[in-house]
């Protein structure tokens, strides 16, 4: 090996590092290193006048490579990898040794923190002596993204990125998109018609040049990576043909089948060929095969009989359609966490104890009652109503231990909608605290309270149960009277938790980005990166991401859309080529890499491991599982671990 | 029981048929009572194979040592080769066919099943015996027939057999083209890991103590590893010394030569080879106990295996060998997999 020309930079980070770690102290140590040739230590390497220094010292003393003893790499690799671009040299001979995080931070013994900091640098500089001076790898861009879930999340992201001038594909499983904001009655905390405001963006989306819409489909599948995904998306049969269809409605008066309609949360009943409501895109009746007598072979064909368009045709199939793609924003949505969990408050098998969203169907013009508050049990109107918060959620021993973030709202706006509906009704609130932070909420409270003369009570429901007079007796503490409280109410009305939908779980395996430890999709940085999944090209919009109310899912999906713009707007992407390389004459084709491979990046040919460089994220899965060290990841070489522990351990 | 005239009329009828290119089996051995694997290709041979308590080899190793053979010489296979195979010994070449080491159509395997017994432990034997040299050794049932210059005595079995076959619940060869005896699968004569049970009931200190102990006795004569179908890499990552070099190792393979473990037999680097060996087999080791009685110094290494083994049950519900089709343990993961930082 010619001589390397090392240089050390040592960053005090104001105080952060320098309080616990004596950097000059590094600095000069380093400088003794055999590889290194020039060292010094700077208060802020970040700054201006910091990296200037950097650029000067790798000109002027003719370095080859650069260790960056500062915070860590996911903060400042890039801005010092750039520097050493501009300096002449190649970028990946520039490595951070972090002595913030994982050394300054940690530590309160200056002695101790000190000598870390020096094996901490000392096993980056022996490392950077290995390090290969890579280009990076470029990948074409397809200018076209996909959106999965046609929820408010996944319509404003579409749109936003339509008229950006990208070609989008929206993805929707069910028969229209919509999602749960169009089933709400009003919106807090201007109480307008959910339905009014967001009909005319689904018409929108209908109407774009540039968006495709898939409803009824499913992502199936998806391989590549940022810039160029392929996604194989499952279309399933609605057996009737869009185009054709007149909305007659003709089909669902001879359809004999009767289901619980999913749209109004089980309230009203609808047939096996049915629109799931008026406002529905595209605006077309689906028939649901499940539901139907039978299909193959054909049992009933009243349907088809009535069509005078005829629109329907028994001999539709799924269909799967491969879509090439840049990037992916998943909007999947949120599900209630199950009544059926909550065991106290009768496990969803006591009458007239409904949740949220039953509540909204109730109070809709377009839901069960037309609008008129109803309880479900003898259809008559509720006099006394009492609403619970927080069931299943900020519960850590049997539910989520988090906080649903919108409940506090709703529950208020459901308490304001039913004195609005019935004014001499009684409406009681059970509740731990309020959280009612944003533009205009507290207000909104405080009028459920005085104007509309809600029962605010401090404290749980430990149980509930049918009486025989017809009544749901509510049984609970004001723990600011410390009182028992005893209601009989006509209906109860739980703010169950939000939790991750089926459909986010389906997305997070098929898409393999990582959840949360609820469940959530897992944002790239809780602060820095919240629309972001941590693989490259994948975003996140809505609750699939974590409660939110509608205006923060608007605004995230709106950031979403702003992401995918800002990438898709490059020609080529360039991808690190710090990738995973085989040693054919080690690797004997056991296929262990394959399997471990997150990114699919790895195939078998010829008896041998192949690296697809533009799948591979360098994440050294592969080398870890190999037993035979016949695959490692480019500038991460068993050789420089090697190396970087002996540092370590100080040989 | 199986009577050993099926074994060679099996063999000899597949080498006769041309379906098989060659059988590997065992035969009597050259010294005392033990057998030897042999290797044999014409059908008249088939005579000389032998199916007693003393067939300890696991024969899967004879099948990697076929393929090395047939790669060194740039042959391909043709015809299948045949194995006589226990339950440990397919189970082992199931884990071979889970990592590719060659196809199932290449091997045809005639199972034969251990029934409620399995191989001798010589050294349990010769405690037994109180001196007196076995001449040879046959299966009687639950028992064993012991000849010695003495005449020939019944042993029960589970007193001299070896630890793996009393801790053994899969004596029956599951992956099998053709199977000999009953099908005993699930039997029960020792709780499975009695010995690793029996280990950990001392404190942390006594058994670091041990295994100190253990390792300063290691004279590094890597039979455990050549003894080991497991162990089929080229170039091993404990010896970087003799690093294989091939037409497309490049110079800087050969410059990048790594040695994680130094030769020298002290007691740190014996320890970390073992390790390594240890963690390189997790979810491989079929536990046939091979390394543990081919070990000069008497390190018993299965203690190290089967931890491995039953962590990854404990935690992952994995059977190494269980099923061609099946994950391996170290490349596979499941969504509702307790650990949060895998999802």
């Amino acid at each position: 090996m010619s001589e390397k020309r090392t240089g050390v930079f040592v960053c005090h980070c104001g105080n952060n590092i320098a309080a616990t770690v004596d950097v000059k102290k590094v600095a000069e140590t380093m400088a003794q290193e055999g590889t290194v040739a020039y060292s010094q230590d700077y208060v802020y390497m970040c700054s201006d006048p910091g990296q200037n220094a950097v650029i000067q010292a790798i000109k002027d003393n003719q370095l080859d490579s650069v260790v960056v003893s500062c915070c860590s790499p996911s903060l400042h690799e890039k801005t010092f990898r750039d520097n050493a671009e501009r300096a002449g040299i190649s970028g990946f001979t520039c490595e951070i040794a972090n002595i913030r995080e994982q050394c300054a931070w940690v530590h309160k013994n200056r002695d101790e923190a000190t000598a870390k900091a020096i094996k901490i640098s000392r096993s980056a500089i022996r490392r950077v002596a290995r390090n290969k001076s890579l280009e990076p790898i470029a990948v074409p861009v397809v200018r076209k993204v996909m959106v999965i879930g046609g929820g408010i999340a996944g319509i404003q992201a579409a749109l936003d990125m339509a008229n950006g001038g990208l070609e989008v594909v929206l993805v929707e499983k069910l028969a229209t998109i919509g999602g749960h904001m169009l089933q709400l009655s009003e919106t807090f905390p201007t109480l307008d018609c959910s339905q009014c405001i967001l009909s005319p963006k689904m018409v929108e989306v209908s109407r774009h040049p540039k968006i495709k819409l898939m409803t009824y489909s499913e992502v199936k599948e998806v391989s590549g990576s940022v810039g160029n995904f392929q996604v194989k998306i499952l279309k399933k049969p609605t057996y009737v043909d869009p185009e054709a269809c007149k909305l007659c409605d003709e089909c669902t008066v001879v359809c004999p089948q009767v289901v619980p309609n999913e749209h109004d949360l089980g309230l009203t009943a609808r047939r096996a060929i049915y629109i799931p409501f008026a406002q529905a895109i595209p605006a077309s009746y689906t028939l649901d095969e499940d539901a139907c007598l039978g299909l193959n072979p054909i049992r009933c064909g009243k349907c088809k009989d009535v069509c005078e368009a005829g629109a329907i045709n028994y001999d539709m199939r799924p269909e799967t359609v491969t879509e090439n793609v840049g990037a992916i924003v998943v909007a999947t949505g949120f599900d209630l966490y199950p009544q059926e969990k909550i065991l106290e408050y009768g496990a969803g098998n006591v009458e007239d104890v409904l949740d949220g969203l039953q509540f909204e169907r109730l109070c809709s013009a377009s839901g069960a009652t037309k609008g008129h508050v109803l309880r479900p049990s003898d259809r008559k109107e509720p006099k006394e109503v009492v609403f619970i918060q927080c069931v299943g959620s900020r519960d850590p021993a049997q539910h989520c231990a988090y906080c649903s973030k919108i409940c506090c709202m709703y529950t208020a706006k459901h308490a304001r909608l039913y004195k609005h509906h019935v004014p001499d009704g009684k409406a009681y609130v059970f509740y731990i605290d309020i959280r009612s932070g944003g533009k205009n909420y507290e207000e909104f409270v405080q009028r459920a309270m005085e104007d509309d003369e809600t029962m605010y009570l401090r404290g749980r429901v430990s149980k509930l149960h049918r009486t025989k007079d017809g009544k749901v007796r509510v049984m609970g503490t004001d723990t600011l009277t410390g009182m028992n409280v005893e209601i009989d109410a006509d209906m109860v009305v739980l703010a169950l938790a939000m939790q991750p939908s089926k459909g986010t779980e389906e997305a997070a395996r098929v898409l393999k980005i990582g959840r949360d430890k609820d469940g959530f999709l897992a944002e790239a940085h809780p602060k820095l990166k919240p629309v972001e999944s941590v693989t490259g090209g994948i975003y996140l919009a809505g609750c699939a991401q974590g409660p939110k109310d509608i205006p923060e899912t608007v605004s995230q999906a709106s950031a979403a859309a702003a992401k995918v713009l800002g990438l898709l707007s490059q020609a080529t992407l360039s991808h690190t080529p710090t990738v995973a390389r085989v040693r054919n004459s080690h690797c004997t084709g056991c296929e262990m890499c394959v399997t471990a491979c997150p990114y699919d990046a790895i195939r078998l040919e010829n008896g041998k491991a192949v690296v697809n460089e533009v799948l591979c994220e360098g994440c050294g899965s592969c080398s870890a599982t190999c037993l035979r060290a016949a695959i490692e990841v480019r500038n991460t070489s068993p050789l420089q671990v090697n190396e970087m522990i002996e540092a370590v351990l100080s040989f | 029981m199986i009577n050993v005239q099926d074994i060679r009329d099996t063999a000899r009828d597949l080498l006769a048929k041309g379906e098989v290119r060659a059988v590997i089996g065992w035969r009597a051995g050259s010294r005392g009572m033990a057998a030897e694997p042999c290797v044999i290709t014409k059908p008249e041979e088939a005579d000389s194979l032998v199916w007693d308590p003393t067939c300890y080899h696991n024969l899967a190793l004879n099948l990697v040592n076929d393929r090395k053979e047939l790669r060194h010489a740039k042959q391909s296979p043709g015809a299948p080769i045949g194995i006589v195979a226990k339950g440990c010994d397919a189970r082992a070449i199931v884990v071979l066919l889970q990592e590719n080491y060659f196809k199932r159509e290449d091997v045809y395997i005639i199972g034969v099943s251990c029934e409620n017994s399995g191989v001798l432990d010589e050294k349990k034997l010769a405690t037994q015996l109180k001196g007196f040299a076995p001449t040879a050794a046959a299966f009687a049932g639950d028992d064993f027939s012991v000849t010695t210059a003495k005449g020939e005595n019944k042993i029960a079995a589970r007193e001299v057999m070896a630890d793996r076959c009393l801790e053994c619940r899969t004596p029956f060869p599951k992956e099998n083209n053709t199977a000999l005896g009953e099908d005993k699968t699930g039997r029960d004569i020792e709780p499975q890991f009695a010995a690793l049970q029996r280990f950990e009931a001392q404190d942390e200190a006594a058994r670091w103590d041990f295994w100190q102990r253990q390792f300063d006795r290691c004279i590094r004569c890597f039979a455990c590893r050549s003894v080991c179908p497991m162990c089929f890499c080229d170039e091993c990552v404990v010896d970087s010394i003799e690093m294989k070099i091939a037409p497309e190792t490049t110079a800087e393979e050969k410059a990048n030569r790594i040695r994680w473990v130094e030769r020298s037999a002290t007691r740190a680097e014996n320890a970390t080879y073992h390790m390594t060996r240890a963690l390189h087999l997790a979810g491989r080791c079929v536990d046939c106990g091979e390394c543990e009685r081919v070990c000069p110094v008497n390190i018993p290494l299965r203690l190290l295996n089967n931890k491995m083994e039953r962590e990854a049950r404990e935690a992952f519900g994995f059977e190494p060998g269980a099923s061609i089709g099946g994950p391996s343990l170290v490349a596979s993961f499941r969504d509702d997999d307790p650990g949060e930082f895998i999802r």
